[in-house]
């Protein structure tokens, strides 16, 4: 027996293992015997991805398992890429999710049901790529979704918003789930059977406007998945509401699967397409990268602009994907594989730093209880293991060297700039384009990103609970230290995931690109005359900042250190009421922005009675509505009330009614039989 | 049995099946109305009996009988068994008389009968495509089974008492068995079996929720029944 299909095996049987348990099992016992199963279900599923990434494939179907359709599984480096990512985000974030759990009490994420639901959605997360036809690949990602669903309600007793961010997380992913069964229908219907192995055969004989339905159909459904603009709204609901270790698994490794299913349905089974496809995915990866990154900046609640964040990465990976397309359009396969392959390096980049970005954050929420960025700070002193891990992560969200997403950037510019030698007035446009909203998104990333740790884990605590914040349990310290070491190895040493990288690349069809290879020291580009050495870069940084450190102290005078108080203009020592909060860091940013996010103010100044020139109180009060999802979404929910307002008529009550409708459409069905239309 | 013989037999009783719905509309007494629908029962014995023997088959002889046992026996033993409770309340009460007559349906009885033909009209005009596949006289006479079907739904869309609304119920399932049996001369015994288990089940549970119905709300309108919305 073969690697993949005994580690796949070995996933099913403790993932089920873990689902049964976790209702038998006391509270006690519980949560370290799901977690340690559910981590084995990561360290299986990484496993199978890894060999699969080293070249094995696997297929098999298995006739009995689904009623009519039957199962098909097939495993190629592709899939291999993402189930070894969706692996190792599961089995780092188990741990880390024992330790996390165990403080909680019996609700929540300890309760029953969530217990339950956490093994079975780590399972389909590391199962979703393996499915190799349309009924198997349905049937997977809507457990995936309901087994989500019930982990982010997991704390409805605790806060009423939870309850809201699921219905608009549940309507979303099945509206979703809508479009993608209606895409794999008309792909299907024509191209003959369901199987993948089918499609892919049968695809190159549909008419372009059925091809172009289907791909529109599915972009819709795996970009709603993938957090991107405009299908966004859930997102930055469900992701702050849900426990920390669920957020970190659902934006680290269930919205990557949103981009596998677009890989795999536009690139793979349809076999890529006309320019105007790719334009279009590029066009929403570039305002879904702006548009995150934006609301990320001003946020000020912690898991909010990490949700946000995710939005921002996805769209980044998008416009790598719908460069690729794009090119493969015009014929330059070389430079198409090249920008698939930056694309899917930002995928495992992005799951490794967003990963760690929420344990932290589950971390600090678990120490102080806060979310909010404007009550904490000073935490560097009292959670300093967390603030480390978090400045890592955070290293990399920022996409500057020596982060590891900054490696998956270049390579994406690098291919974007390159795209210019092909030839084509829309290329001419979109790409120079697409390279300024990246290099904008990079540079609101990097303040979004200081306002995090800055204004978070620096400065002085806010509130009574930021001051009293304890260091975290080691097992969650474990977790993201499994998690930094990852953020570490891709920064330093991308190239081992080089050969690999090729061979999920060339799954879809395209040529390797070899785009990072050079034993791991070097990221080389093929065909371009462009190289970069992650490690160089470090040991560059290291030496400039010892030098920066070290030459002051080696040729400056030696005054002795006094402790003294700051001069404070006579004004009294200052308080943390006036150290920069994070409102007032984003403050200059969204000045700028103004006219894209439309803030809200209020001002409500109340006078003294007897004098209209004395104030007794100022109140002033400004939100950053998410303004896509004004302008957008709540016409459409005004519609579907007013109907639903306008049918509840049609439920009268009296019985004799409902049957009557019954009767009405049998006899209306059989007139229009016998009519014969 | 000869052909022609049989074809006679077999109208007459598709005939009667059909006459028996159209009855069971103009009636308003519960009681005749259970007795109509016991003929039909009959009726509808004698098509599978007839089925069977020209085909030489026993089974579904046996089916036939089996089918008249339930819906001529049985189903209407029960029914009368509730409408006497409700009877003997009446008297001992002196309750309105209503209680035991379908006083007020929704459609008054004239239009009732004129939609009953409209309907039929209908069965025969979208049960063409089926008679012409296979014009054998059996499969002439499949109409009649769907126009009870209508006419039975029908009877449950207009009438206010619970029992005629059972009534409605197993008319709409006697259309049904006789759709069955003339379209596939004859189904297996044990789908018969099942399918009056089910029959004979659901009509002893209504008739329990007719008792409680009335024990609760004094009636057993239910129309009255009217909280059931949003």
């Amino acid at each position: 027996m073969s690697t993949i299909p005994a580690a796949l095996t070995a996933a099913t049987v403790l993932g089920g293992a873990g689902a049964l348990a976790a209702p038998a099992l006391p509270y006690k016992i519980r949560i370290p015997a799901v977690g340690v199963l559910t981590a084995a279900v990561g360290v299986a599923g990484a496993v199978a991805g890894a060999a699969a990434l080293g070249g094995s494939r696997w297929t098999a179907s298995l006739p009995g398992l689904l009623p009519l359709a039957g199962t098909h599984l097939a495993v190629d480096a592709l899939a291999g890429l993402f189930m070894a990512v969706a692996g190792a985000v599961v089995a780092a974030v188990a741990v880390y999710g024992i330790g996390y759990a165990a403080g909680h009490g019996e609700h929540g994420i300890g309760s029953r049901t969530a217990q339950t639901a956490l093994p079975l959605f780590a399972l389909t997360l590391v199962l979703v790529p393996v499915a190799a036809s349309v009924s198997t690949f349905l049937v997977l990602w809507e457990l995936m979704a309901l087994a989500s669903l019930l982990l982010v309600l997991a704390e409805h007793r605790e806060r009423a918003s939870v309850w809201r961010a699921g219905v608009w997380y549940a309507v979303m992913t099945h509206l979703g789930l809508v479009l993608l069964l209606a895409a794999f229908a008309v792909f299907a219907a024509h191209a003959g059977a369901e199987t993948f192995t089918a499609l892919r055969a049968g695809a190159h004989d549909i008419s372009p406007t059925l091809r172009g339905l289907v791909f529109v159909l599915a972009g819709l459904a795996f970009t709603s998945k993938a957090g991107a603009v405009p299908l966004h709204a859930w997102l930055p609901r469900a992701h702050p509401e849900a426990p920390s270790p669920v957020s970190a698994l659902m934006s680290a490794a269930m919205v990557n699967l949103g981009i596998y299913g677009l890989v795999r349905t536009g690139l793979d089974l349809l076999g890529g397409g006309p320019a105007w496809w790719w334009l279009a995915l590029m066009a929403v990866g570039g305002a879904s990268a702006v548009y995150g990154i934006l609301q990320a900046a001003m946020a000020s609640d912690l898991k909010r602009l990490l949700a946000y964040s995710t939005s921002e990465n996805m769209g980044l990976i998008l416009i790598g994907v719908g460069a690729s397309g794009l090119f493969g359009a015009y014929g330059d396969r070389r430079l198409a594989a090249l920008a698939l392959a930056a694309a899917l390096l930002h995928v495992v980049n992005h799951a490794a730093f967003k990963a760690l970005l929420f344990c932290a954050a589950g971390s600090v929420l678990r120490a102080t209880g806060l979310r909010d960025l404007d009550r904490l700070g000073g935490l560097r002193s009292r959670m300093p293991f967390t603030a480390g891990l978090f400045a890592v992560a955070a290293l990399g969200a920022v996409a500057l060297p020596p982060g590891n997403g900054f490696i998956s950037e270049w390579l994406l510019l690098q291919s974007l700039i390159h795209g210019l030698q092909v030839p084509g007035v829309a290329v001419a446009v979109v790409l120079p384009l697409s390279v300024a909203l990246i290099a904008l998104s990079a540079g609101i990333a990097a303040a979004a990103f200081v306002k995090a740790f800055g204004v978070g884990f620096s400065a002085r605590p806010r509130s009574d609970a930021a001051a009293a914040a304890e260091e975290s349990p080691p097992l969650m310290l474990v977790g993201m230290g499994l998690l930094a070491a990852a953020c570490v190895a891709l920064a330093l040493v991308p190239g081992v995931l080089g050969t690999g990288l090729d061979r999920a690349v060339a799954a879809t069809g395209l040529p390797g690109s070899g785009a990072v290879f050079g034993g791991g020291l070097r990221v080389r580009l093929a065909d371009i005359s462009a190289w970069l050495s992650p490690v160089w870069v470090v040991a560059a940084l290291t030496a400039a900042l010892m030098l920066a450190v070290g030459l002051p102290r080696l040729y400056g005078r030696r005054r002795r250190r006094v402790n003294a108080k700051l001069w404070d203009c006579g004004g009294g020592a200052p308080t943390p009421r006036m150290a920069y909060t994070a409102t007032s860091f984003a403050e200059p940013l969204q000045r700028v922005f103004d006219d894209v996010l439309a803030p809200e103010q209020d001002l409500n100044v109340t006078p003294v009675r007897e004098s209209a020139y004395l104030v007794e109180r100022v109140r002033f009060q400004r939100r950053v509505p998410d303004r896509i999802e004004h302008r957008l979404y709540e016409p459409v929910l005004g519609a579907l009330n007013r109907a639903g307002q306008a049918a509840r008529r049609l439920a009268g009550g009296s019985v004799h009614l409902y049957l009557g409708y019954g009767f009405v459409g049998l006899v209306v069905l059989l007139l229009v039989l016998a009519v014969g239309w | 049995m000869s052909g022609s013989l049989y074809t006679q037999l077999l109208d007459l009783a598709c005939g009667g099946f059909l006459l028996a719905a159209v009855i069971v509309l103009w009636r308003r007494e519960l009681a005749s109305i259970i007795r109509v629908f016991a003929l039909q029962g009959v009726a509808l014995a004698a098509i599978a009996v007839l089925l069977g023997a020209h085909e030489g088959r026993g089974d579904l002889v046996g089916v036939g009988l089996g089918v008249g046992i339930l819906r001529a026996g049985l189903l209407p033993y029960l029914m009368r068994r509730a409408l006497t409770v409700i009877d003997a309340d009446r008297r001992r009460y002196s309750v309105a008389v209503t209680e035991t007559r379908e006083t007020q349906p929704l459609v008054n009885v004239a239009a009732s009968l004129l939609t009953a033909a409209l309907l039929t009209l209908l069965a025969y005009a979208a049960a063409r495509p089926l008679t012409e596949l296979h014009a054998t006289p059996a499969t002439r006479a499949l109409p009649v089974g769907l126009a009870v079907v209508l006419i039975g739904f029908f009877v449950l869309v207009t009438r206010r008492r619970a029992l005629a609304q059972v009534v409605g119920f197993l008319l709409l399932d006697n259309g049904i068995t006789a759709t069955a049996l003339l379209a596939t001369s004859g189904v297996p015994l044990i789908v018969e079996l099942g399918v009056s288990f089910d029959v004979l089940l659901a009509v002893l549970v209504l008739q329990i929720l007719t008792t409680r119905v009335r024990e609760a709300f004094g009636t057993t309108d239910i129309d009255d029944l009217r909280e059931l919305h949003d």
